[in-house]
């Protein structure tokens, strides 16, 4: 258990991190907000003529990064207890690499259909928000290796940059469901 | 993150001794403070040099301008062309927004006022402060070389509507860069958000509730809120118009040249999401420091300090929710278009009652007309009447006739520009000696006060009525128009107010230099006022500002408390004589 000057001294990366999260959770919510513009203005979506997106390879990303928001606070849990988490960061960059890997995949493929970013504001919307995302996604690998690097210094007393990254990971995953739904799926 | 200062019990960090440490790439807020705000004056200027070419331009059409133009303008023999004169409007509203307001108002007394106003060491993540300096002179780095692109500079107006912004309206580096500059300066700005508001939630001193806390940190911390949650929205705006100029992607792009084309609507929406927190977030800063300084010159209580913090609480609430009032002639449906009506006027009424606060607070005060005290009584002035003419604009029938008429341009100069314009001065008169060490001369002050005072009034108040007589804004040359004929004599006398108000400014210039080398020394608490920065640490303060985090026990305003006999004001954290045994349990 952390002790209570443990408690305050997270206090500020805790909240800093929120007010970060809040913000740059409303830029992601702009880019809907200008997928919801575009759209509402045509009478059918995908607009006629445009390339069907698959629906399998996402929906299947989208169940890799649920199980990587899993694993990754396993690791949270194992470092509180004074565990090793490495095992567990190792999964969740695993699954994070595989994410990144189908989506590259399904970028290809999408393009090799005929739907580019610069052919129709279907493409551009499909291509700016999901490469916008897989971005985060590619800044959040980086930070796990950066947490293996240093897995040995957490100890259950130390282990700010761990939450943080957890948070920022979790964050990153949920923009992804919500994503998943409108551009995919809706 | 783990060196993060989140706990007043951390220790004491040793001065750091290298010049790159101390100077350059330092940590402490005091130092960024300044950094930014040598930044901002830097650009204050050139933005200001800007506006009189402008003004130049407006005055005497077709003459080269004095002094300087052959040199900037040589292409043309020192006359501005029309395509310079498009990048002058252009780049002025940029730089004085993101380059000169922002960096001082909120770089620069945001980062040196918070820590030192709430009993703090330093910001709770120091080194994301010093990232956000240097991120924000990055962007203006990238914002100078846009200057001197093939194509010149940005040309789309600072708001930057496409199809205008499109790689159809201007082709060229220039615009590009802008984007990309504006991006940065953004990120900057999150970063200093992210900073200021942990920092208020978590390292306020003991006692040092939130309505414990000087009203200048309000208006800087709600600010922070409004700038974490609305940059953003921007920062999306500039990521999708950079795609379309430079992938080709579709957002913004309509017509027949496209198929399947996006909706140049779409980026005004987006922009003005931003753009109306925007202009609370350039003015917050300053009525926080106004209400504070109205206090502490009056030599009474703020009054209605907690109605005020609410009230400048609620105006950013409704702040979010207005923003479709600069969009009343794009085809916005008249049901939305009158919501936004209501919503907008809603704004009169929190902003009154702070305003009538104000008021209240001179009311019977012994007040001392020092030059802080001169720039926000000019605050207040110029302030209400920017408010009065918003009015005009957030009626759709008049804004009808208003709209993109110089009435807009006086309107929102008088408020975000004139009023923020003398905020920064105020704040900068007064905590001078804090920063420096040293004081202003007061008799340059008061100069500069007037040369700016009265000419920013002829001229915003001569721009609103060339707008009510319906002269567009950024218009090369209004004298080739019939109808806009008769009013050369007006646009005359606002170009040569403007020019007075210029000259005012090399009081300032010389004041603020010859105070650095060879002022007076400033005692630790020279305008006699009760708040931490002034009552527990010296002038400059030292690197670690307070040897005790102090103990906060009295709001910020105490004047004239009866228990007082020797002086007139009471520090946050004095023990009063005659009830200190009791108050110390």
């Amino acid at each position: 258990m952390s002790s209570i000057a443990e408690q305050r001294r997270e206090l500020g990366p805790y909240v800093g991190m929120l007010v970060f999260l809040v913000a740059w959770g409303m830029c992601f919510a702009s880019l809907f907000f200008a997928y919801s513009v575009l759209r509402i203005s045509e009478v059918s979506w995908p607009p006629p003529g445009v390339p069907r997106l698959p629906l399998a390879v996402p929906l299947f990303n989208t169940v890799v990064l649920a199980i990587s928001s899993y694993t990754f606070h396993r690791g949270l849990v194992a470092v509180r207890g004074n565990r090793s988490l490495s095992v567990w960061l190792g999964v969740t960059w695993l699954l994070g690499t595989l994410f990144l890997a189908l989506q590259i995949w399904v970028w290809l493929g999408v393009e090799r259909a005929g739907l580019r970013w610069d052919s129709s504001k279907y493409g551009s919307v499909f291509y700016s928000l999901t490469v916008f995302h897989a971005l985060h996604v590619l800044s959040g690998l980086v930070v796990i290796v950066y947490l293996m690097l240093r897995a040995r210094r957490y100890t259950s007393a130390r282990h700010t940059a761990v939450r943080m990254g957890a948070m920022f990971w979790h964050f990153v995953d949920a923009v992804w469901a919500l994503m998943f739904l409108t551009v995919y799926v809706l | 993150m783990s060196d993060a200062h989140a706990s007043h019990d951390d220790s004491i960090h040793p001065e750091p001794t290298s010049f790159l440490r101390k100077y350059v790439f330092s940590t402490d807020h005091k130092v960024i403070a300044k950094q930014f705000i040598w930044l901002g004056l830097a650009f204050l200027a050139v933005g200001g040099t800007m506006a009189m070419m402008i003004r130049w331009q407006l005055a005497h059409t077709g003459e080269p301008f004095p002094v300087i133009g052959h040199a900037i303008f040589s292409n043309s023999a020192g006359i501005i062309s029309p395509a310079a004169y498009t990048s002058l409007f252009t780049m002025h509203g940029t730089i004085m927004i993101f380059f000169a307001i922002t960096p001082i108002m909120i770089g620069g007394f945001g980062n040196f006022c918070i820590p030192l106003m709430i009993g703090a060491r330093d910001m709770v993540f120091p080194k994301l402060n010093m990232f956000s300096f240097w991120m924000m002179f990055i962007s203006s780095a990238i914002l100078v070389a846009s200057f001197f692109m093939p194509m010149g500079a940005a040309a789309a107006g600072w708001t930057t509507y496409p199809t205008l912004s499109t790689v159809m309206g201007t082709p060229g580096w220039g615009q590009t860069l802008w984007v990309v500059s504006i991006y940065f300066a953004g990120g900057s700005t999150v970063m200093g958000a992210v900073n200021y508001i942990t920092t208020v939630i978590v390292l306020r001193a003991p006692g040092m509730g939130y309505f414990k806390m000087p009203l200048t940190v309000w208006g800087l911390w709600l600010t922070a809120i409004l700038n974490a949650l609305f940059v953003p929205v921007l920062a999306a705006g500039m990521i999708l118009l950079f795609l379309d100029r430079v992938v080709g992607t579709h957002f913004f792009l309509a017509g027949a040249l496209v198929k399947s084309g996006g909706d140049p609507i779409l980026y005004q929406h987006l922009f003005w999401i931003f753009g109306h927190p925007e202009v609370y977030i350039l003015i917050l800063p300053g009525w926080g420091v106004v209400s504070d300084l109205l206090s502490f010159f009056s030599r009474k209580p703020a009054y209605g300090y907690k109605v005020t913090a609410l009230a400048m609480s609620a105006v950013c609430v409704l702040s979010a929710v207005v923003y479709g009032h600069h969009m009343f002639t794009t085809g916005l449906s008249p049901l939305l278009g009158q919501g936004f009506m209501l919503l907008t006027m809603f704004i009169s009424v929190p902003a009154e009652i702070f305003f009538l606060n104000w008021l209240h607070t001179l009311w019977k005060g012994k007040i001392r007309l020092t030059v802080p005290m001169l720039f926000s009584l000019g605050l207040v002035f110029v302030f209400g009447l920017g408010g009065l003419t918003g009015l005009y604009l957030a009626t759709i029938s008049t804004d009808l006739y208003l709209h993109d008429t110089y009435f807009v341009v006086g309107h929102f100069h008088l408020t975000m520009a004139a009023a923020v314009f003398l905020g920064a001065f105020a704040s900068i008169y007064f905590w001078f000696p804090k920063m420096f060490g040293k004081m202003m001369n007061s008799t340059l002050g008061k100069l500069h006060f007037w040369f700016s005072f009265v000419p920013i009034n002829f001229v915003f108040c001569g721009m609103l009525y060339v707008g009510f007589g319906g002269m567009q804004r950024r218009l090369y040359n209004p004298s080739i128009y019939q109808t806009f004929q008769h009013l050369e004599s007006v646009n005359k006398f606002i170009s040569y107010s403007a020019f007075v108000m210029a000259f005012g400014g090399i009081f300032f210039i010389i004041n603020f230099f010859y105070s650095l080398a060879k002022g007076e020394k400033a005692p630790s608490n020279p305008w006699e006022v009760g708040t931490l920065e002034w009552t527990h640490t010296t002038s400059p303060p030292q690197h670690h500002n307070f040897d005790v985090i102090p103990t906060v026990l009295h709001g910020p305003h105490e004047f004239n408390h009866p228990h007082l006999t020797d002086k007139d004001w009471l520090g946050q954290a004095e023990v009063l004589p005659a009830l200190g045994a009791q108050e110390a349990k």
